[in-house]
This record gives structure tokens, C-alpha cells and sequence, in this order.
């Protein structure tokens, strides 16, 4: 079992790496997802709200799936898992991260708006100087949050053989045949990971309210 | 994009998907119960003043809330019968490694329910002479459980869409049912596109509901 540690550990990077792009594509395309969302015209918060519901009310599971054996056929390109995983789980991230934008700026009182603009300011000024500086606060805690769901949600890549960490404990499993131990030793791994991550958030949470109080 | 669709193809499997969406719902279902049962019971322990029972239930919760849903699955089809000397169904460990989940989730929805009502109900309560359980039961869970079906619902949703993982332990619900079609027919776009539609159906109505009952139930607080 110890033998096959490295093996592990380069399946924990590859976890990383996907979360790490995904994460990053996610906040991009969020960022130009949420405005969308919040336009007043419905030809453009429409669709940006069926792609958000799409994301959001499907199995990411079967989004894997949709994206590793369909739109590859369907667009006639080739998807290796990889690029099969990172474009599901930024897309997906995408969603959320949209839905958590909105909330921060919407989170905003009307009063603040009210004044920027008693005050003579164009809505890009507004945004950049009243509103986002405020709202990029409460955001700062849904965005670690979605990190740390995003990370648990890239063990599904190993079903499409992209060697992540679960993908990994497979392999090594098939060769010791002894799947209680190395799946335990994996669980573990995710465990102390993500617990370690949520204790971080919990604590720059009461940070925040302490700060707010 | 010159692919044609065809769905037409798909026609003669419509009660397969039928009958994998029937295990998804049974799955669900089977989960939900448990779960939520499991969950009261952990959100009690855990809220009791009694030191043995707060520390194992607590940390059960962390470790069910932490640990990927698919890495539970794994671990209860593959390593749990070889630690119990038991051969296991894949169904049957869908449904415990679900259901143990769920239960985690759901403790700590439960447990914030209980925290949310006032102090001055469980002091009025104790000073009628009622006991701890009575005042749960009649006071506190009543009032509680009200502002708790909006996030219950919500992790009904949730496990709805992660019952999709069971399909890679050969569960045969919806995916799986999927996937065999695909296998047949050839057609990944159809089978799967069918597959995300009904998904989506199903949770995207869930989602409504949830902002419905949400809306309601804030209003008559």
C-alpha cells in the first residue's frame, strides 16, 4: 500500500489541476454570465437564466457524461478526459459563480444605489466604486465554499478515466487487491483535505462577522 | 454541426428510461427517509449537554459532510463488505452511503431549526414543568420543522441529482439505464440529451417549488 503512495499523490494533483482551471474558467465565465442575468433586457437575462438552471438542475454526473460522449460528436471535436472534465466543471462552476454574483450586488441596499446615483454617477462608476468593493466582500466566502464543492465534484472525473485521486485508488486497488485499505487511506486524504479547507473558511467567516459587528 | 438528430431511435427503449427513472425515484425515496430520521436523531444527540454523545455525533457529520458523495459510494460497494465480511448489493450500498450523507446534511439543517427558536419557548416551556422531550416535541420540533421545509426540500433536490453517482456502482437507475442505451444504440447524443432533459424536468420543478414554498412560508412569519 505504501509502495503506492506516489501513485496516489499524482492522482491528488491532477484533483488540484482540474479544480484549480475549473475554478478559474468558472469565475471568468461567471463574471460575464451574472450581468447578463441582471440586464432588463429579457433577450439577455433569458437565456443567461436557462443557462444558469441547466447547470444547476442537472446531475453533474450526466453533465460529465453529456460532455465526454455527446458534444464531442456533436461539434466534431475530440475530447480527451481532461479537456472533457475541465470544460464541464468550469461550466457548472460558471452557474453557481454567476448566481453568487448576483446575490453579492443585489445584497447591496437600495440606498446605496440611490445615493451613488443623487450623486451623479454613471452605473460603471457606481459598480466599481460603491457597489462591487462592498459586495466582493460577501462573495469572498460563497466563492471558497464553491472551491471546496468543486473539489469534492472533480472525483467524478474519475469515472470518464481521467487519473484523479478516486481514479487513482482504483488502479492501485486492482493491483494489491485490497480495497478496504486503499480506499480508506483515499477517503482519509479527501477528508482531512476538505475539512482542513472548511475549518479555514469557518474561521475568516467569524473573522468577517466580528469585522461587520 | 452537421449531425442529424434522430430520437426517433430511441422510441422502442421509452420504458427503459421508465424504469430507470422508477429506481431513481425508489432510490430517492428509500434515502430521503432514512436520511432525514437518521438526521433528527444526529441533530439531538448532537445539540444534547451530554459529552459522550455530542463528540461522536459531531464528528460523523464532519466526516459525512466532508468526504465526496462519490467517494462514500465507493468506499461502502467496494471496502465496507470486505471490513464486515458481508457481500453487499450495489443497491443496498447506494442507499447507505446516500442515506448517511443525507443524514449528515440534514442534522445540521435540523439543528439550526432547533437553534432558531427563541430561548424565551424553552424557558416558558420548562417553567409549565414540561420535560425536555415533551418540549421538543410540542413546543420546539412544531415550530422548528415549519421554517426547516424550505432547506429540507432543497436537500431532497441535492439527493435527487446525486443518486446519478449510483450508476457508476451498476445501480440501475436513469444514467444507467442511459448509458445501456447508448451501448445499443449507438446514439450518445440522444441518450444522453434524453437523459439531461428528464433530469432537468424533474429538478427544475423541485427548484421552483422550493422558491414557492420559500416565498410563502416567509410570508405568513
Amino acid at each position: 500500500m505504501w509502495d503506492n503512495f506516489p501513485t496516489l499523490l499524482s492522482g491528488l494533483s491532477g484533483s488540484l489541476q482540474i479544480t484549480g482551471l475549473a475554478l478559474l474558467f468558472g469565475l471568468l465565465i461567471g463574471l460575464l454570465v451574472a450581468p447578463l442575468r441582471m440586464s432588463s433586457r429579457p433577450w439577455l437575462s433569458a437565456p443567461a437564466g436557462v443557462y444558469i438552471n441547466v447547470f444547476r438542475n442537472t446531475p453533474p454526473l450526466v453533465q460529465l457524461f453529456w460532455f465526454f460522449y455527446a458534444f464531442p460528436i456533436l461539434f466534431d471535436v475530440s475530447f480527451r478526459p481532461f479537456e472533457a472534465a475541465v470544460v464541464t466543471l468550469s461550466l457548472q462552476s460558471s452557474a453557481f459563480f454567476a448566481e453568487v454574483f448576483r446575490a453579492g450586488i443585489q445584497s447591496i441596499e437600495r440606498g446605496q444605489w440611490e445615493a451613488s446615483k443623487a450623486i451623479g454617477m454613471g452605473y460603471f462608476t457606481m459598480m466599481r466604486r460603491i457597489i462591487l468593493p462592498q459586495a466582493v466582500k460577501r462573495m469572498v466566502l460563497a466563492f471558497f465554499e464553491r472551491a471546496i464543492e468543486l473539489f469534492k465534484t472533480t472525483t467524478l472525473v474519475s469515472t470518464i478515466a481521467f487519473a484523479d485521486l478516486l481514479y487513482q485508488a482504483t488502479v492501485v486497488t486492482s493491483q494489491t487487491f485490497r480495497p478496504l485499505e486503499v480506499y480508506t487511506v483515499v477517503a482519509a486524504m479527501y477528508i482531512l483535505i476538505i475539512t482542513a479547507a472548511s475549518l479555514g473558511v469557518r474561521r475568516y467567516e467569524m473573522r468577517l462577522a466580528r469585522a461587520d459587528a | 454541426m452537421g449531425y442529424q438528430f434522430d430520437f426517433t431511435v430511441l422510441q422502442p427503449y421509452l420504458p427503459t428510461f421508465g424504469r430507470g427513472l422508477l429506481v431513481t425515484f425508489q432510490l430517492a425515496g428509500v434515502c430521503l427517509l432514512l436520511g432525514f430520521t437518521a438526521g433528527l436523531l444526529l441533530a439531538l444527540l448532537r445539540s444534547s449537554r451530554i459529552a459522550p454523545l455530542v463528540w461522536p455525533s459531531a464528528v460523523f457529520i464532519e466526516i459525512f459532510r466532508n468526504a465526496p458523495v462519490l467517494v462514500q459510494l465507493v468506499w461502502f460497494y467496494y471496502a465496507f463488505p470486505v471490513l464486515i465480511g458481508a457481500t453487499m448489493s450495489a443497491f443496498a450500498a447506494a442507499v447507505l452511503a446516500l442515506s448517511l450523507n443525507t443524514a449528515a446534511f440534514s442534522a445540521e439543517l435540523f439543528r439550526g431549526g432547533i437553534q432558531s427558536i427563541h430561548r424565551g419557548q424553552w424557558e416558558a416551556g420548562r417553567a409549565l414543568g414540561m420535560s425536555n422531550l415533551t418540549l421538543m416535541r410540542r413546543i420546539i420540533l412544531p415550530q422548528a420543522i415549519k421554517r426547516m421545509i424550505p432547506p429540507l426540500t432543497n436537500r431532497a433536490i441535492e439527493l435527487t441529482k446525486m443518486t446519478a453517482l449510483a450508476s457508476t456502482i451498476a445501480v440501475p437507475e436513469l444514467l444507467y439505464q442511459g448509458r445501456l442505451i447508448n451501448a445499443v444504440t449507438f446514439r450518445p447524443i440522444e441518450s444522453y440529451t434524453v437523459v439531461a432533459v428528464i433530469y432537468l424536468i424533474i429538478l427544475w420543478a423541485g427548484t421552483i417549488l422550493v422558491n414557492r414554498l420559500e416565498r410563502r412560508l416567509g410570508e405568513s412569519d
